[in-house]
């Protein structure tokens, strides 16, 4: 079973050659500094080993242990449960640069840039010399233990040595081992232990165990049952495309002219929008040869208008040669379609209208889920979450936002903001991130929040997408797009307002309590002096005053219910 | 002459008086407990607010504002547990004829409430207000309820006084007088052999009429207040002219703080507002000094100049002026000569001392001066 299913996962393998390009571009790639670099590596090991999980629909066990060798030389030691990796396809996983599974597609996943556990290796190699040690076993006859390496000219993995063992118990997964030098293990908000604890409260399906330097143990237990269902694919949207994806795409295709192309590669195109499409280029191609810039700037606010048969028309003789002249580009073969040419696709579909893109590739954690990772993780006193319905940014690609917010409990005082990009921890350049800037904008004494600074709070902001804008490379913090820091501002808002109320609550009952104990506490010494100036015994009067007091409370308590039932 | 009147009031100390209000009022708290209600107990407001100046009795008197508090309100609960904790302890005191400072009642009630950290008393500026809203409630001074106040003033003169067990004539204790205590409500006078009362701001004027034999001579007795006169001394000054019917005359130093002494013996005070008609004399008269005295016998080279800004100058006015310009516009210092006196002092901008009158001989003030304006009753109001 999980044989065929890994089996299936690599056939989709495909290659780039960028080794060379690893080895320049190694800061970019999240290689930089000294505690940064530790975190990639763990989260590319740890990415892969989640991922492959989930795909094989498996509930994870990850146990990550650090060995300190010397000082900045660590070993890496990352083990999972997950679906194994095919022995043929052992040298390409972790060998080739781009060869992760999802690079060349249009999908929602942790990794994006498809350089994940290869990167590694390739760190690995550069700094200690090392081969990585994989052992790995897709539940069959054997497990296989293999030395890789990249081979940085040819950019092809290589397996050194290679170690066949049998699988009597039947284990399946997959452990790797690397040795790795400057780095330096750091127990910061940056460092790995951040990492993996605001993974695991992502991921509550995943048990993760973790050995630091110092062999302190740390377990994040599993919390959640449930397996999430792996992404789709979801074809790109017209209005979210760029000339450069055109490009790219229409060189690895199989369809065998543009139209196929187009209607099969993308969503929401169909025959009919092509025809459309055909006049919108030819009403462009015209406008732009018209000289009169007030004529030209005429034209375009008509064509934004839906006037396009008109426009055409206007011109006559030359609009039906015009007209033709773009027909032909939709029946000649993708290959052909020149860099310009794209251009004026992208263009065209900028004046277009076209239906909503499909939002049933994303993945969102899900509210429940996030809340669940919360209590299991931050153990805290109150916790809920929101996830938003899926909007559009850029006219044409598809995101959710999702807000978590947890509040006391074992939390530290202070606002803890835990960002997240399709489920990935991003732990630097939060100032130039739009979730920080979305969430520091709340003004949280409307919320009966008086002091941040000494509140126990931890908000927890994931941005779905099958395309995260990224501010950077390193993808570690998301753009400011209009679209996105709105509904970040939105759904922040929603999870403030559920701890007001709750605050609110809170602080009634605690008053209430507090009344009633300055009451109580009042009643021996009135009681006493009362006696004296009465004759009457103490506790008479004592047991009448406490009557009181529970008449009064019963009465408030009472009141409190029918007020809360009302709202 | 200045003769003895006939007594408008009787002695009329009676401690079952206060122990049965203090009992009336344990009831009316206990009826409403019983009742199921939340107890609650009303204190006249104190403060300016509350304070008016009675012009028919000619005194500051307190007003009818009531504020109501409760056992079982966050903000009224500590309030009502104190002062039912004083009422208490009055009750026992008064029961047992003890006596007690305002200090000793405030260590008296002082204890960690059971349960809590919190102390019944946390300071003597919580049980000390307490003592006073119940004068308040009840209408009775504290030393009534034998809470005593700091005893200061003495007298000099031929009265027999009678205090407990003790009988004595207030001329035969020697140069040094009778110190007034705390509490005189128990006082009583079997025998009264002079005219009228001469109340005096310094001791060391007193202490010099003592020596000049005045009291002898004048049939006066000396009450010395030393600076502001204690409640004892304005409660004695009050019965012997209500009681005994002697006629009262002020005698201070003549500047702003010696009138207001002379104020607060005459028509009491906002803060005691409560208690005029227990402490004021409204009938006491103001013999000196007065301005017009220092043109009178010649007092230029000895007079003081008033401290503070004149209110003619920038920043003005302070210290003294302010101060006679606020006596100026009280509504028992309205009559043309009050207010030809504080006019001249402004317009002086000096001050005159009791002893400044040694200037002329020792024995001036005694053989001359107020013999001389008592019998022509050269008296201001």
């Amino acid at each position: 079973m999980a044989n065929s299913e890994a089996d299936k996962l690599f056939k989709e393998f495909k290659i780039q050659s960028v080794s060379e390009f690893f080895r320049r571009n190694a800061a970019m790639l999240g290689y930089t500094g000294k505690l940064r670099s530790f975190t990639t590596l763990i989260h590319e090991a740890v990415t892969n080993s989640l991922d492959a999980c989930e795909e094989a629909g498996i509930l994870p066990y990850v146990r990550v242990e650090i060995e300190e060798l010397d000082t900045e030389h660590y070993k890496i030691i990352v083990e999972d449960n997950g679906p194994g990796i095919p022995e043929k396809f052992i040298a390409h996983v972790f060998g080739k640069m781009l060869a992760g599974t999802k690079a060349h597609r249009n999908i929602q996943s942790r990794g994006q840039q498809g350089i994940g556990i290869s990167g590694a290796v390739m760190f690995a190699q550069i700094t200690s010399g090392k081969a990585t040690r994989v052992i790995t076993s897709t539940g069959g006859e054997e497990i296989i233990e293999a030395w890789v390496g990249i081979d940085v000219e040819k950019n092809e993995g290589k397996i050194f040595k290679k170690i066949k063992h049998s699988n009597p118990t039947g284990w399946r997964g997959t452990r790797i081992e690397m040795e790795v030098k400057d780095v330096r293990y750091i127990r910061s908000k940056q460092g790995p232990y951040w990492y993996l604890k605001l993974t695991a409260i992502v991921n509550p399906h995943a048990h993760i165990e973790f050995i630091e330097p110092d062999g302190k143990l740390i377990v994040f237990s599993r919390s959640s049952e449930e397996v999430p269902e792996p992404p789709e694919e979801m074809k790109p949207h017209p209005k979210g495309i760029m000339t450069d994806d055109i490009y790219r795409m229409t060189k690895r295709t199989t369809r065998t002219t543009v139209r196929t192309f187009l209607i099969g590669e993308f969503s929401r195109i169909s025959d009919k929008k092509i025809d459309e499409l055909v006049q919108y280029i030819t009403a462009l191609r015209l406008i732009k040869g018209e000289e009169e810039q007030s004529v030209k700037e005429q034209l375009l606010k008509r064509l934004v208008n839906g006037e396009v048969d008109k426009i055409i028309a206007s011109f006559g003789k030359s609009g039906k040669k015009v007209l033709r002249e773009v027909r032909k580009i939709m029946e000649k073969p993708p290959r052909k379609l020149t860099w310009h040419e794209a251009e004026e696709i992208v263009e065209a579909f900028k004046y277009m209208t076209f239906l909503a893109p499909p939002t049933h590739g994303l993945r969102p954690i899900g509210d429940e889920n996030i809340e669940k990772g919360l209590t299991g993780i931050l153990r805290p006193e109150f916790v809920t979450a929101v996830t938003r319905a899926p909007k559009v940014y850029r006219g044409g690609i598809p995101f959710q936002v999702e807000v978590g917010l947890a509040f006391g409990g074992e939390l530290s005082s202070g606002l803890d903001l835990l960002r997240y990009a399709n489920r990935v921890p991003l732990l630097f350049d939060a100032g130039s991130c739009v979730i920080t800037s979305a969430a520091r904008n709340i003004d949280w004494k409307r919320y009966r929040v008086d002091d941040v600074d000494r509140t126990p709070l931890a908000l927890l902001v994931n941005v779905v997408s099958v395309h995260v804008p990224y501010t950077s490379t390193g993808k570690q913090s998301v753009a400011s797009e209009e679209e996105i820091y709105e509904e970040i501002r939105l759904a922040v808002m929603e999870v403030a307002r559920r701890l007001a109320k709750y605050l609110g609550g809170k602080h009634r009952k605690l008053y209430q309590v507090k009344r009633r104990k300055t009451f109580e506490k009042y009643v021996p010494e009135v009681s006493r002096a009362l006696s004296i100036l009465t004759g009457i015994s103490e506790g008479e009067i004592e047991e009448m005053l406490v009557t009181i007091i529970e008449k009064k409370f019963e009465s408030i308590e009472e009141q409190a219910v029918g007020a809360e039932s009302n709202a | 002459m200045l003769k003895r009147e006939k007594p408008k009031e009787r002695f009329s100390y009676d401690p079952k008086k206060v122990l049965q209000q203090l009992e009336r009022f344990g009831k009316k708290v206990l009826e409403e407990i019983a009742a199921g209600r939340n107890p609650f107990i009303d204190v006249p407001t104190r403060g300016l607010s509350n304070v008016y100046f009675d012009e028919r009795d000619r005194l500051i008197k307190m007003g009818d504002k009531t504020s109501r508090r409760y056992l079982f309100h966050v903000a009224h609960a500590r309030k009502f547990m104190q002062t039912l904790l004083i009422a208490a302890y009055i009750k026992r005191l008064v029961g047992e004829g003890k006596h007690a400072s305002l200090r000793e009642a405030y260590y008296a009630n002082k204890h960690t409430i059971l349960g809590s950290k919190e102390n019944t008393f946390e300071d003597q500026s919580e049980s000390d207000p307490v003592i006073e809203d119940l004068e308040r409630m009840f209408g009775v001074l504290r030393e009534e309820m034998h809470i005593t106040a700091d005893r200061r003033g003495y007298i000099y003169g031929n009265v027999v006084i009678r205090d407990g067990e003790d009988e004595f004539n207030a001329s035969k204790l020697g140069m040094g007088g009778w110190a007034v205590p705390g509490t005189v409500e128990h006082i009583e006078f079997p025998e009264i052999n002079v005219d009228y009362v001469l109340v005096v701001e310094t001791a060391a004027m007193a202490d010099r009429l003592i020596e000049e034999k005045y009291p002898k001579k004048e049939k006066a007795l000396v009450v010395a207040t030393q600076g502001q006169a204690s409640r004892g001394v304005r409660r004695l000054i009050h019965r012997l002219h209500y009681e005994e019917g002697l006629p009262i005359i002020v005698f201070t130093d003549g500047d702003p703080y010696g009138w207001y002494i002379y104020s607060t013996i005459k028509q009491g005070s906002i803060n005691l507002a409560y208690l005029s008609e227990k402490l004021a004399t409204p009938e006491a008269k103001f013999v000196g000094m007065a301005m017009d005295d220092i043109r009178k016998y010649g007092l230029e080279n000895v007079t003081e100049k008033l401290k503070g800004i004149p209110p003619n100058k920038k920043g003005g006015p302070t210290g003294d002026y302010k101060r006679i310009i606020e006596e100026m516009n009280y509504p028992w210092f309205q009559s043309k000569e009050w207010q030809r006196q504080l006019k001249l002092a402004l317009k002086w901008g000096v001050r005159i001392e009791q002893q400044a009158l040694a200037n002329k001989s020792l024995e001036f003030v005694a053989k001359e001066y107020l013999p001389e304006k008592i019998g022509k009753e050269e008296l201001l109001p």
